[in-house]
């Protein structure tokens, strides 16, 4: 196993799953509002390759919902990769009893079908989000209207943390150059020495 | 100025010349880098003053042990903790191939025997493996393996298929009937870097072919590599409980393992990982869940 010290580092990029783009926790059934209905589920359709505006909706996949499914546990959310770049790259949001306006309105904007989205189930009504030709960051912002998600700022701790870290990264790039000047050092010397020692061969066999 | 040394008889400065101070020395050392200098300090006690009697530290090429690290140092995490971090981790991924891992570490020495098993979980990780079994066609086994999930069943045609490059299975299995012919095929060079093919050694060559194939497909083999065993240990769909129960039945087969080997082998479990097919590994302490944790509802199904 790999040893600790590397793997801890490594662990401490927990922190990404807890605070970032994507980190807010969606309203459930317990604290739903008359504006915000509860979230039930999450469906994301997009194409394989990025042409034809379907980055977004990979990176939105990539940089937002493991942070949303992070701190909404108990929300399903799918993905469907497909083949048809022509296709829909679009966000099912899917909402008990009746879809919040923000949602509807943006479903009406750019109508789109996903034939991909699982159907709602009776007592819940879907609200489908194109998300063509959108960044994830524009994508996460729609979301967070449509739906009304509460984000999470880091406490007092997780900030220390995520400042400590940033050291880290700072001084690693400096002792990256500090060592990368020790090597270029060393590599020169070998490199003197080998010339060196093909004069004395030159030399000795004139 | 010269040296006291100078005006002693030339006898007295043999003698002496070792306490004398040594100005090469002293007048280079400075200018060495310290990078050379730090292996001589660590062995030389005197150097540290204290620590006098402290073991020289081993070269690691001599350890005898796998390096155990302070665990003080890990932080580990409760089951249902670990669970909510990989679940957010493998979103979106296919929910049929994603799996849990387990990463048991044990204490152990470089040589000796190693754990090498098979388990039965209370909630079955299907892991669909396909089983090719060796046997003469038409025999009673190759009736009872087909009948217990064997994919592939014979002797011949298997041979020929292998030799094509179509190998359609993940566990090769062979009756003890079937071997001279398994040998003159020379298959080795082909099954052998795959880890499929038959031998006695590793426990594939079995007189109970339809037996073993159930065993198969509803257990898993796990071996110990570089004192880490690991193996699958559920879907991702399981609840905490179901992943608890499996890990238990590990642990108890593990240790139950650990004491059926030779008496002078010791080998502990000294630490447990969980990890998932695309995520990051999460070093565990032992605890269910925390006040912090999710309900267990939620961190079930997909």
């Amino acid at each position: 196993m790999v040893n600790i010290f590397k793997r801890m580092r490594n662990l401490r990029t927990v922190l990404n799953f807890r605070l970032g783009s994507g980190a807010a926790i969606l309203p459930s059934v317990a604290n739903a509002t008359k504006e915000y209905p509860a979230v039930t589920r999450l469906h994301l359709t997009y194409a394989r390759k990025i042409y034809g505006g379907h980055q977004g909706a990979r990176h939105f996949w990539r940089r937002c919902l493991p942070r949303l499914k992070y701190h909404n546990p108990g929300v399903p959310m799918t993905v469907r990769q497909t083949d048809e770049q022509d296709g829909p790259a679009a966000l099912t949001i899917y909402f008990a009893q009746r879809a919040s306006n923000a949602a509807t309105a943006l479903a009406a904007d750019k109508k789109v079908t996903d034939s991909h989205a699982p159907a709602p189930e009776s007592g819940e009504q879907a609200a489908v989000v194109n998300v063509k030709d959108l960044t994830y960051a524009e994508i996460w912002s729609r979301v967070q209207a449509a739906t009304g998600a509460q984000g999470v700022s880091p406490t007092a701790e997780e900030t220390q943390e995520l400042k400590k870290l940033e050291d880290m990264r700072v001084k690693s790039e400096e002792d990256r150059k500090r060592v990368l000047g020790f090597r270029e050092a060393k590599k020169d010397q070998e490199r003197m020495i080998a010339e060196a020692r093909k004069e004395v061969e030159r030399l000795k066999e004139m | 100025m010269s040296s006291y040394g100078s005006r002693l008889p030339a006898a007295a400065r043999g003698i002496l010349s070792p306490c004398r101070i040594p100005i090469r020395e002293s007048s280079i050392a400075p200018l060495v880098s310290t990078f050379q200098q730090v292996r001589g300090l660590k062995t030389n006690s005197r150097a540290k003053g204290k620590g006098k009697d402290k073991p020289v530290k081993q070269d690691r090429r001599g350890q005898k042990d796998f390096i155990q690290r302070n665990l003080k140092d890990m932080q580990q995490f409760a089951l249902c903790d670990a669970m909510r971090y990989l679940r957010a981790a493998e979103v979106g991924h296919d929910p049929s191939r994603v799996k849990y891992e387990l990463h048991v570490r044990l204490r152990s020495k470089k040589d000796g025997p190693v754990i090498r098993n098979l388990i039965r979980f209370p909630n079955a990780v299907q892991t669909e493996a396909r089983i090719c079994v060796i046997c003469p066609p038409g025999s009673k086994h190759a009736k009872d393996s087909l009948a217990a999930g064997a994919v592939l069943v014979g002797e011949q045609e298997v041979f020929d298929a292998v030799k094509e490059g179509k190998i359609e299975f993940d566990r090769c299995l062979a009756h003890p009937d079937s071997l001279p012919a398994l040998n003159k095929a020379a298959l080795g060079r082909i099954l052998g870097p795959r880890g499929l093919m038959p031998s006695v050694k590793t426990g594939t060559v079995v007189e109970d072919v339809g037996a073993r194939v159930d065993m198969l497909r509803g257990g898993t083999v796990y071996r110990e590599r570089d004192a880490v065993i690991r193996l699958p240990i559920g879907q991702l769909a399981f609840s905490p409980e179901q992943l608890r129960d499996n890990m238990r039945t590990t642990m108890d087969q593990i240790k139950k393992d650990a004491a059926a080997l030779n008496h002078q082998v010791i080998k502990e479990i000294y630490e447990v990982v969980l990890s998932s097919t695309n995520g990051p590994g999460f070093s565990l302490n032992g605890e269910f869940r925390t006040e912090t944790s999710p309900e267990t509802s939620a961190l079930t199904g997909l």
